[in-house]
């Protein structure tokens, strides 16, 4: 098997001085063109662990070796790793005061430098694939919930970064809107993204991902092929979890 | 006599006799220049303040893992400029006034510059927290996402941050020059004539109390009642680009 994309390494996050361990000790390698989904009750660590990957949240202690460099380490340029691996939030996150062209081009021409005209026919691409061209000059104020989050998604892919987080993308949606939002993370992860992806929906875990991971206080509990995870579930908290979530 | 020749014999006692307009005009005059120049050195000052502090807020756990001097540096910052608001919001201004007059710039007997510096160094406490408090009411997520997709603290700052908070801050910052406006009334303990010196100078002269106190106020009431018109204007359209 070839060099994983990001290597985590022992990865703890501790609070009050490690009375409270969201982290204790998470341990995964992820390969390119892997999706990753993550599970788990609320208040496991599993967002907690999503935001450690692009240190969005300041991990107490491990390791996080993405593109060869461990961006944990005090040298490290988080920002121009952080270019490379988009993230997608639960409320979306869009900025107001731009347009839906506006939002996406930003951050490619201030960071990339990639002349406007350019970045614009770029993202008009990224808004065909979310369905959304007819939208490209409204502001995010104007759009439902669905319709921000895939602009968000197209967002983020302007960067044209090497891994996706999805942290809990479509939990903050009315449910007629969730399936829009899925089939977008579809369509990604067949054209060979790598995705991590934080969420409830066990169906986009099962129909989508290639591996499965459960997390429990702070560390991970299970992991396997999505048809193993589902079927065959080994850790009691696991099979407990499982009984409680609607398939 | 009637009450309308009265009136106008009044007037004409305050106001004509001897001048004694122009007084009321020199006051107006130090007034708004006290104002104006107290209010720049607050702005530019509360930015310097208050960038100080959010960064300290927002960025100083990341500073602190990155270590070096920058950290050390913001760290104590963050603790004096701690100190200054503390100090300043809680003393009287007229002492704050009193003490830059006769302690600190006991050298320098221009009073009206005195005042722009002691109003300046006071309201430099308030817009400072006008601005953070601006930064401050910006959704964190907005900040994360910001960061998300590669963008230091900094350009976070200047292309997704401020660009949402000012439309928090300018009215604030508004109201604030509205205040000192009236703040600045008792810059005639240091000497200044100021529009309310001017008219109590008159009354000193004059004995005659209602008809320079009141031109007074309804002079600060015009111009406090005219800037609020331009506030509402002014909130009215920040509202607008909201969408």
């Amino acid at each position: 098997m070839e060099e994983a994309l990001i290597k985590v390494r022992n990865l703890k996050k501790h609070y009050n001085g490690g009375k409270v361990k969201a982290l204790d000790g998470i341990d995964i390698d992820i390969h390119q063109g892997e999706v990753v989904v993550v599970v788990g009750p609320s208040g496991s660590g599993k967002s907690t662990f999503l935001r450690s990957l692009n240190l969005l949240e300041q991990p107490t202690e491990g390791e996080i070796i993405f593109d060869g460099e461990d961006i944990n380490a005090k040298d490290a340029d988080i920002n121009k790793h952080r270019q490379k691996m988009g993230m997608v939030f639960q409320h979306f996150n869009l900025f107001p005061h731009k347009t839906v062209l506006g939002n996406i081009t930003l951050a490619p021409i201030q960071l990339k430098k990639i002349p406007k005209p350019e970045a614009e026919a770029q993202a008009m691409k990224l808004l065909n694939m979310v369905h959304l061209e007819d939208k490209a000059t409204n502001y995010p104020s104007q759009l439902s919930g669905g319709q921000k989050q895939r602009i968000a998604i197209a967002r983020a892919l302007a960067m044209e970064p090497t891994v996706m987080l999805f942290d809990e993308p479509t939990s903050a949606l009315d449910p007629e809107m969730v399936g829009e939002v899925l089939d977008i993370m579809k369509d990604l992860a067949k054209s060979g993204m790598t995705m991590v992806v934080v969420t409830h929906e066990m169906g986009f875990a099962k129909e989508v991902g290639t591996r499965v991971i459960f997390i429990d206080h702070g560390q991970i509990k299970e992991e396997n092929t999505p048809k193993e995870f589902f079927n065959n579930p080994k850790d009691p908290r696991l099979q407990d979890f499982l009984s409680k979530v609607l398939i | 006599m009637n009450w309308f020749d009265k009136f106008c014999n009044d007037f004409t006692l305050n106001f004509i006799e001897g001048d004694r307009w122009k007084w009321i005009l020199e006051g107006l005059g130090n007034t708004i220049i006290i104002t104006i120049f107290a209010l720049i050195i607050g702005v530019l000052l509360g930015i310097i303040i208050a960038a100080v502090r959010s960064t300290y807020d927002k960025n100083g756990a990341d500073m602190k893992k990155r270590g070096g001097p920058a950290y050390v540096f913001l760290k104590i910052g963050n603790t004096l400029c701690n100190l200054y608001l503390t100090v300043v919001r809680g003393t009287p201004s007229v002492v704050q006034l009193l003490i830059m007059y006769f302690i600190i710039l006991v050298n320098v007997t221009n009073g009206v510059f005195v005042a722009i510096i002691a109003f300046g160094l006071n309201s430099a406490a308030y817009v400072a927290e006008i601005f953070r408090g601006g930064i401050m009411s910006i959704d964190e997520g907005q900040f994360e996402a910001g960061r998300s997709l590669g963008f230091n603290y900094l350009q976070t700052m200047f292309h997704i941050i401020l660009p949402q908070a000012i439309k928090v801050i300018l009215p604030s910052l508004f109201n604030e020059f509205i205040t000192l406006i009236k703040e600045t009334a008792v810059a005639g303990y240091v000497g200044v004539m100021d529009l309310t010196k001017a008219g109590d100078k008159i009354r000193g002269r004059t004995f005659s109390a209602f008809m320079p106190l009141i031109a007074v106020a309804l002079i600060y009431l015009g111009i406090v009642v005219l800037l609020t018109q331009l506030l509402k204007q002014l909130e009215k359209r920040l509202r607008k680009s909201e969408r």
